[in-house]
């Protein structure tokens, strides 16, 4: 009797942690955009495993940020921009979007970068793909459902799985991977890997990520009682997203990195699925990199708009017309508009592109971050749900790591 | 003082240099303290952060308030306290429930007014999304402040980011005749609910709560109706009662007419189209495409109005018949004074203007005319056909563009004239003044 009272139970918080489950993986995924690929690609094919060891660092602080941002959706429900507009005022919030709306229009063009990418390998000149992809994004934002976009998304985000079945069957050298993993080995960075490790960091921890996953959580209206069932869904999301980055790696360093090749282009990256795919490589890696890339470049635009909105005290929504809600529309026309034009330069660097705006959010996100922490210890908005001294300890170490980075990255290239 | 009364805005007042009487410097404004209770609140103290730590000085002990420093009396006293602690006073008036647990210690903390307002979003009773406060108006008399509107627009955004110098610059220099971002758009005070919570976090609230609003006049519920966003617009609609609703829809500006209603149900359309003139109700139409003002039109129950406004839609907006209502008061000639002021006893409600009573023969064709004042000062059983003004009356066809009617009505200072159908003579209806007067204002 007991014993079943325990089971229905146990069934009963199954079901609503599957209930709530949901943001922090979608989120995780987006993570894993046409930016995140080809940082992760270049890095296994620069570098090898030898980055590698940067990976889990990321991931906890990436769980932390993530724990923060979804802690304080669940708490207040409000969303990231709606805070820091309430607690540092107008004008602090109108640059700090100002400088994250650059950012924005950096990783769009990213994504369609990515587009652009992903129909070369199919042999479509960008000039067909880029052009219909946008008018496909606008279709999509202002005609589609939103719940059905985003499940569509994640049926697509399978693929990154050919990723960890191509890892296996290469089977590295599984010893040397975990050693590569699990011990830092400070001593080998050098100056060429900072662009590399900020964007990675960069890519991992994004800005955007921290207003989208907190507004995905408010509007779930989860209660607070449910709080842990929100960061097993963090963690969990975390988790598979770095997965799938360690792998990208792994293959990408088996695969390039050992012949001493370079990733110039899509092509290149797509040789580390050869083992699982063989001639098939280049198809799976476009039909990855495209799903990736055209859900970014709508979900992103799309949410750009709504946090700078949100801060700014505009009318914003899908449902709205352009009449009811003109800033909200016009900043989403510009944002895949203008970044689809940049594409369609000829002969532009496309894969510098999707690194490029990687190392922008790097150089970025420890200001979000500072932002974030700030917010998480005022118990006015919190309640009793503040950030631990232990917890703070690790969130700004975390900032000064980052700053670090950026520092060294900033000094070496750009003073030197 | 030279001025007594001075507008000016709460980001300007923030910052303002606080000095000892004999000038030494003390430190800057952070924020005001007031009387929450109040409908518009007075400052009833400063604060200011001095080496980290926060103080508030009461107003009595403001010597002078100038642009530029705000002077405080010889040995002023000066509290320590982010929050300003307010001794309760014996409760004789009753509090509203939402002020109420506020009241339950010996003391009220008041939060100051900027933490709890300014950037926060103020919604409606709906708990909805409105907008965003982004200054606040004062009234500022001799030493006094008072708050008096939350400020909303882009103007205001503009002033609190530092940018609206540059943007009135260039506004200027391209745009010299606009009108846009030259007034900041404002609530007025009375209308916000900015009773501090424990959690500051809560959003501002709106007072158009239940009874509230419906004492309001259709024109202010308008007022405010124009002022939040359509989402905002729509669930407040939903509030009122059909006949509140016909009013207010009247009142607001047309550009938001239609948003208003545009996604209620047809059935309840219709039912506040009844509590219209069928003229105003006509204009509603006309913004609808033909199927759903169809689909509308058919709900509606009442036979008379639904002709009317049949009759109304074949005319164009623009046109006399457009702005024309048909509800006019037209009687025969062989009406006693006594009976006609017995119908408008009874029938006032149905008939849009009676200060001109209209004469029409057994086909409905207007034969005179006569104003309610010059009935009134008749023996009782005077008949209506003697007393009206047969010769000279002044009228329109129905195809005549509004300008001319304006022009018309202008130049023989009429405030009713009476529409008439072209062929038959036939009384079609009635143009007011105030049914032209909206496009005249949209004209200029």
């Amino acid at each position: 009797m007991k014993d079943k009272i325990k089971r229905n139970q146990f069934i009963t918080q199954l079901f609503l942690l599957l209930s709530i489950i949901g943001p922090g993986l979608i989120t995780a995924n987006i993570d894993n955009d046409a930016g995140g690929i080809a940082t992760y690609s270049l890095a296994g094919a620069k570098t090898g495993y030898r980055l590698l060891w940067i990976i889990l660092p990321i991931t906890v602080a990436l769980i932390i940020v993530q724990e923060m941002s979804a802690r304080m959706g669940v708490v207040s429900g409000k969303g990231l921009a709606d805070l820091i507009r309430e607690k540092f005022g107008a004008k602090t919030t109108f640059y700090t979007i100002v400088f994250l709306l650059i950012a924005d229009l950096g990783n769009t063009m990213a994504e369609f970068a990515g587009i652009a990418s992903a129909g070369e390998i199919f042999g479509i000149s960008k000039y067909i793909s880029v052009p219909l992809s946008s008018v496909f994004v606008w279709l999509l934002v202002l005609k589609g459902d939103y719940k059905i976009v985003e499940r569509v998304f994640l049926l697509g985000c399978t693929v990154y799985i050919s990723y960890i079945v191509s890892g296996v069957i290469i089977s590295p050298d599984w010893s040397q991977v975990s050693k590569s993993i699990f011990i830092p080995n400070i001593s080998s960075i050098n100056k060429s890997d900072l662009p590399i490790i900020v964007g990675l960091i960069g890519t991992s921890i994004t800005p955007w990520m921290q207003f989208y996953i907190q507004s995905a959580i408010v509007e779930k209206d989860i209660s607070v009682n449910n709080l842990w069932h929100t960061k097993v869904d963090v963690i969990f999301g975390c988790i598979t997203m770095s997965l799938v980055t360690i792998f990208i790696i792994i293959c990408c360093a088996a695969t390039i990195h050992v012949n001493n090749g370079t990733i110039t282009s899509a092509k290149d990256a797509a040789i580390a699925l050869k083992p699982l795919a063989g001639d098939y490589a280049s198809a799976l890696f476009g039909i990855g990199l495209f799903n990736a890339s055209i859900f970014s470049a709508a979900l992103l635009p799309l949410a750009t708009s709504y946090y700078v909105c949100e801060g700014m005290g505009w009318e914003s929504g899908v449902d709205r017309t352009l009449k009811e809600a003109p800033n909200f529309f016009i900043l989403f026309g510009i944002l895949v508009i203008f970044s689809a034009i940049v594409i369609l330069i000829p002969d532009i660097d496309l894969f510098n592109i999707l690194v490029f705006s990687q190392i922008i959010n790097g150089l970025l996100i420890p200001i979000i971050l500072l932002f974030i922490i700030n917010l998480c210890n005022d118990p006015d908005i919190m309640g009793e749900y503040t950030n631990g001294s232990v917890y703070n300890f690790f969130c700004y170490g975390i900032v000064a790591v980052m700053l670090t980075a950026n520092l060294g990255l900033v000094y070496f290239y750009f003073i030197q | 003082m030279s001025k007594i009364n001075e507008n000016l805005f709460f980001s300007e007042f923030i910052g303002r240099k606080i000095m000892h009487h004999n000038g030494n410097f003390i430190s800057t404004v952070k924020d005001i303290f007031v009387d929450f209770e109040e409908v518009y609140p007075s400052a009833i103290a400063l604060q200011f952060v001095k080496n980290g730590q926060y103080f508030y000085t009461e107003w009595s002990q403001i010597d002078q308030i100038n642009p530029n420093y705000i002077k405080l009396v010889k040995n002023p006293n000066l509290g320590r306290s982010r929050t300003f602690p307010v001794l309760k006073k014996p409760q004789e008036k009753t509090v509203k429930s939402i002020l109420s647990h506020q009241f339950k210690g010996e003391t009220i903390e008041y939060p100051p007014i900027g933490k709890v307002i300014l950037d926060k979003q103020i919604v409606d009773t709906f708990g909805k999304k409105v907008v965003r406060v982004n200054d606040l108006s004062l009234l500022k008399r001799n030493n006094e402040i008072t708050i008096t509107h939350a400020s909303i627009g882009t103007r205001s955004l503009l002033r609190r980011i530092g940018l609206l110098g540059i943007v009135n610059f260039l506004n200027n220099l391209f745009f010299p005749n606009s009108t846009r971002l030259k007034n900041d758009t404002l609530i007025s005070w009375q209308y916000v609910h900015a009773v501090p919570d424990k959690n500051l976090n809560k959003n501002v609230k709106l007072t158009l709560t239940d009874d509230e609003i419906k004492k309001l006049h259709p024109a202010d519920i308008a007022d405010i109706m124009e002022e939040l966003d359509n989402n905002a617009r729509t669930l407040l609609f939903k509030e009122l009662d059909h006949e509140l609703a016909a009013e207010t829809l009247s009142e607001i500006n047309q550009e938001y007419k239609k948003g208003i209603i545009r996604d209620e149900k047809p059935e309840d359309i219709a039912e506040i189209l009844e509590f219209m003139g069928p003229d105003e109700a006509v204009d509603i139409l006309n913004d609808f495409d033909t199927e759903r003002a169809n689909q509308i039109i058919q709900k509606i129950s009442d036979k008379e109005t639904k002709e009317d406004i049949i009759e109304l839609l074949e005319y164009e907006e623009d046109s006399a018949g457009g702005l024309m209502s048909n509800e006019v008061f037209e009687i025969t000639p062989n009406l006693k004074k006594l009976d006609i002021l017995k119908i408008i006893q009874n029938e006032h409600d149905e008939i849009e203007s009676i200060y001109d009573i209209y004469i029409v023969n057994s086909e409905k064709q207007l034969i005179g005319q006569c104003p309610l004042n010059k009935l009134l000062i008749q023996k009782e059983n005077i008949s209506i056909g003697e007393i009206m003004e047969k010769e000279d009356i002044k009228y329109l066809t129905p195809e005549v563009h509004w300008r001319e009617v304006a022009e018309f009505m202008s130049k023989y200072n009429l405030i009713n004239l009476p529409i008439i159908d072209k062929s038959n003579k036939e009384l079609l209806g009635i143009v007011s003044v105030d049914d032209v007067l909206p496009w005249l204002l949209d004209e200029r």
